[in-house]
């Protein structure tokens, strides 16, 4: 069971010494309840308190970290079933399956696409993370020979998927430095798997049908020394899917069966319909998710989905309040007003900087509220922008007087003009019009 | 063998019921009357009373002009004549329900009421399904919008749209007089969600004409505090607060709208219409709605088999 902070307190060395990186002992405690520190960063705890510690702020779900380099991503490390208990720690990885039946060419075809392709959002890159080799051939020199024609387009992220593991180990013979995750570990193959998985030091999906045996496969592959696990229930049908993923989460993040506290693999190509297992794995608790080649609305719908998904839904994602630049601007260059949440500042910027006009924005503090958000609750008034004109000097910046405002902040034009004694332009509600609005209304 | 897992389910509330559409035995033209709602567990986890399988409604409209040209260039001429639409929709997209915008009205200076009469009856005229209709959004013409709506549709049982918590008594008003329910939505959030269905309730519009929309925001553009706000109302429900046990609907109104739609490749514009709606979709039929509005009719497919497959054999339900 967790322990509450002040149990934690008890057990530690009440020094206040800070070397923790927190002020003193008690932070560390409410941290470590939280499961948002690692104990090992207090250097005098004793034994005793390191192993009860080590077991009770363990958290729920093991953390896995899957590939190594720059797309390595790790799962698992989850507290809560659902986001708005707290919020989801590490988005699911997506990995685009291969067979060892294709040619070089088609394979690496799909390579190239998971290593290049990206979506642009919020001024974040989203990708695919990796590729899934599937063994359809049952030969070890296929399966090594798929691995290597990866392995000679991109450094991803690599699942493994092979029965046998004699075939597992050709496989991995080529890329197991690489940490790829091992697929997949039965009653039937258990050993001889975990036995790879301790050599090469990978971590190792587990696959049973019902989640009883699930955990029963678990303990025993923890047994043998398997140094990282992630379930997979096999489920064939997305109702399965979700019974079974959620079930797991469940026992797993209220300790009741600490067998299932690992990541769940959820292989999407097997349900017959994709892009909503896909969805579903984004939004029932998929730490790894294995597709086929998808069509660029379908990542992009799906990147999408994660991002949302995996953000705090109590704090919206925020730029620091100031003046922003686009392209070059010189001091008769115009001035747009906006708000400080990402998703609107980076909108705004797309387009105006598709404008080619050299401008400023001026960022005000919202609380990282949207225009029409931050209107309607009031977070976006003419004394705040009054002030940000002061503060960010921006009087300083342009010899012009001349505020051009969301479309959706028009009913504080007056306001604005009034408190701060610059001019307003009420600019186009959609930031798309702006181009239109700057060849139309500034420049006259 | 270890112990039997199963899912821990801590939930007495139940779900209550709306009824949408009425037979021509109930004194309706409609072809069925759809229950929604109903169950007392988590969506789609199965157990012994898991609720309604969710459904699909089509969004369309009386004035295309206002609609996304991604939907009006694939329908045709038929986007100019409501009638004519309503019955390719249900002829060729095949939902489980219709969802009428009256679009006409947000025209400024609107005042044709006598024509929104003639619209409706003509839409359903020309349909069978159970029909939601979707007034004016402007509270100068509300009160009238809705009574023509109202009364055009009466013994229809529709589904009567929308009402906020600044501007819902001419709604209430007309489903009162005429026998419909009442959609209430509110800006994602539990509290105004609920303060809403109270206010409703003080006017006289019983629990059992009501249907919860938390307002769902594009996949992207607010869908992450919308899929939360959906979970939260049904498990407010599920435990106990029956100001919140309405079935809800979720549409994503804005989908098409949206920058990554608009403006992708023209050749991929449709897929990635689709594709944003079905995802959106999904979420939120798992995060506990009971209906969900498509407007690009290529939608319908994936997310029925997506809903079916969800349901599963062991789903119970109807
Ligand atoms: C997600 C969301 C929320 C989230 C917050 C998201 C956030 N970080 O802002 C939450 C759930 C917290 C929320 C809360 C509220 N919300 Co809200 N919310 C939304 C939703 C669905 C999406 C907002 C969004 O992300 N938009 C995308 C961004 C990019 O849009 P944007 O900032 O406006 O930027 C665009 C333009 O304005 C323009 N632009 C931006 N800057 C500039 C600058 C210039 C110069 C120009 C020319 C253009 C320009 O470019 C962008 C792209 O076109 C909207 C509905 C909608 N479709 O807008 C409702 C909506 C804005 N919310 C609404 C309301 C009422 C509220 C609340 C007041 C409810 C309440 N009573 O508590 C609260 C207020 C918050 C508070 N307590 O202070 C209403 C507003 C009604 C109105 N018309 O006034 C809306 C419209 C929903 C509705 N129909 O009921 N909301
Ligand atoms: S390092 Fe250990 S002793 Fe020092 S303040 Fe942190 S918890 Fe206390």
């Amino acid at each position: 069971m967790a322990l509450k902070a002040l149990d934690i307190y008890k057990l530690l060395p009440k020094k206040n010494c800070k070397e923790c990186g927190e002020p003193t002992c008690l932070t560390f405690a409410m941290k470590l309840a939280a499961g948002k520190a690692d104990i090992e960063k207090c250097p005098y705890l004793d034994e005793e308190a390191r192993r009860i510690l080590g077991a009770s702020t363990k958290p729920p779900i093991q953390l896995v970290k899957i590939g190594v380099g720059e797309r390595s991503f790790a799962v698992g490390d989850e507290f809560v079933q659902f986001r708005h208990e707290k919020t989801f720690n590490h988005q699911p990885g997506i990995l685009v399956a291969v067979s060892d039946l294709w040619p070089d060419d088609r394979i690496q075809d799909v390579v190239r696409e998971v290593r290049d392709g990206v979506l642009v959002r919020i001024g974040t890159d989203l990708r695919l993370d990796g590729i899934a080799i599937r063994c359809e051939s049952g030969s070890a020199e296929e399966f090594s020979r798929a691995v290597a024609a990866v392995e000679a387009k991109a450094d991803l992220p690599e699942v493994l998927m092979a029965a046998d593991p004699v075939v597992m180990e050709a496989g991995l013979s080529v890329c197991g430095a690489f940490r790829p995750l091992i697929y997949a570990a039965t009653h039937e193959n258990y050993q001889g798997m975990c036995a790879l998985a301790r050599k090469f030091g990978c971590p190792l999906t587990i696959r049973a049908e019902s989640l009883e045996s699930m955990a029963e496969l678990s303990a025993l592959a923890a047994k043998e020394g398997a140094p990282a696990l992630l379930i997979d229930p096999s489920a064939a049908t997305l109702s399965d899917y979700v019974k079974k993923a959620t079930a797991i989460r469940q026992n797993a993040v209220s300790k009741t069966v600490p067998d299932l506290g690992y990541p769940i693999f959820f292989d999407t190509t097997v349900t017959g319909m994709q892009d909503a297992a896909l969805a579903l794995g984004v939004d029932k608790y998929a730490s790894v998710l294995v597709c086929d080649r998808l069509s660029i609305p379908s990542r992009n719908a799906l990147l999408t989905l994660r991002q949302n998904i995996y953000t705090d839904p109590q704090k919206p994602i925020q730029m620091n309040p100031g003046i922003y630049r686009v392209g070059e601007p010189v001091r008769d260059s115009p001035v747009f007003l906006s708000v400080n949440f990402s998703l609107t500042y980076f909108t705004l910027q797309g387009y105006l900087e598709a404008s080619g006009v050299p401008c400023y924005m001026l960022v005000v503090d919202t609380e990282g509220y949207s225009v029409l958000t931050a209107v309607a609750g009031g977070k976006l008034n003419e004394t705040l922008v009054a002030e940000s004109i002061k503060k960010t000097g921006l009087e300083s910046e342009v010899d012009h007087r001349t505020l051009i405002i969301p479309g959706y902040a028009a009913p504080l034009s007056g306001k604005i003009e009034d408190e701060s004694g610059w001019k307003v332009l009420v600019g186009p509600r959609d930031a798309a019009g702006v181009a239109e609005f700057l060849e139309k209304e500034w420049k006259k | 063998m270890p112990m039997k897992v199963d899912i821990i389910s801590e939930w007495t509330g139940e779900i209550g019921e709306v009824t949408i559409g009425a037979t021509k035995k109930e004194g309706g033209s409609r072809c069925a009357a759809i229950v929604i709602g109903g169950g007392s567990g988590f969506p789609f986890l199965g157990g012994s009373a898991p609720g309604r399988k969710p459904l699909i409604a089509f969004e369309f409209c009386d004035d295309p002009k206002l609609w996304s040209p991604i939907v009006t260039e694939l329908e045709g001429d038929v986007v100019n004549d409501a009638g004519d639409w309503a019955a390719r929709v249900e002829e060729l997209h095949r939902p489980d329900l219709l969802r009428f915008y009256l679009t006409s009205t947000r025209r400024r200076g609107f005042q044709d009421f006598s024509q929104l009469r003639r619209t409706v009856e003509e839409v359903l005229e020309r349909s069978t399904l159970p029909l939601i209709v979707e007034g004016s959004i402007d509270p100068a013409i509300d009160s009238e919008t809705f009574l023509c709506c109202g009364e055009a549709g009466e013994g229809e049982r529709l589904l009567l749209g929308t009402a906020e918590e600044g501007r819902y008594r001419s709604v209430a008003a007309a489903a009162m007089a005429y026998g419909h329910s009442v959609i209430a939505q509110s800006p994602i959030d539990v509290n105004l969600a609920k303060q809403l269905n109270i206010l409703l309730r003080e006017t006289g519009v019983p629990h059992d004409r009501i249907v919860i929309d938390p307002y769902t925001g594009a996949l992207g553009y607010g869908f992450e505090y919308s899929y939360s706000a959906m979970e939260r109302i049904r498990f407010a429900a599920l435990k106990g607060d029956e100001d919140l046990a309405m079935p809800m609907i979720s549409s994503a109104i804005d989908s098409l709208n949206i920058k990554e739609v608009r403006e992708a490749d023209p050749g991929q514009r449709g897929e990635m219409a689709v594709k944003w709606e079905l995802y959106t979709a999904v979420s939120s039929v798992i995060a506990g709605a009971s209906v969900v509005c498509v407007r690009h009719p290529e939608t319908i497919v994936p997310l029925r088999s997506a809903i079916d497959s969800l349901w599963g054999k062991t789903g119970g339900g109807d």
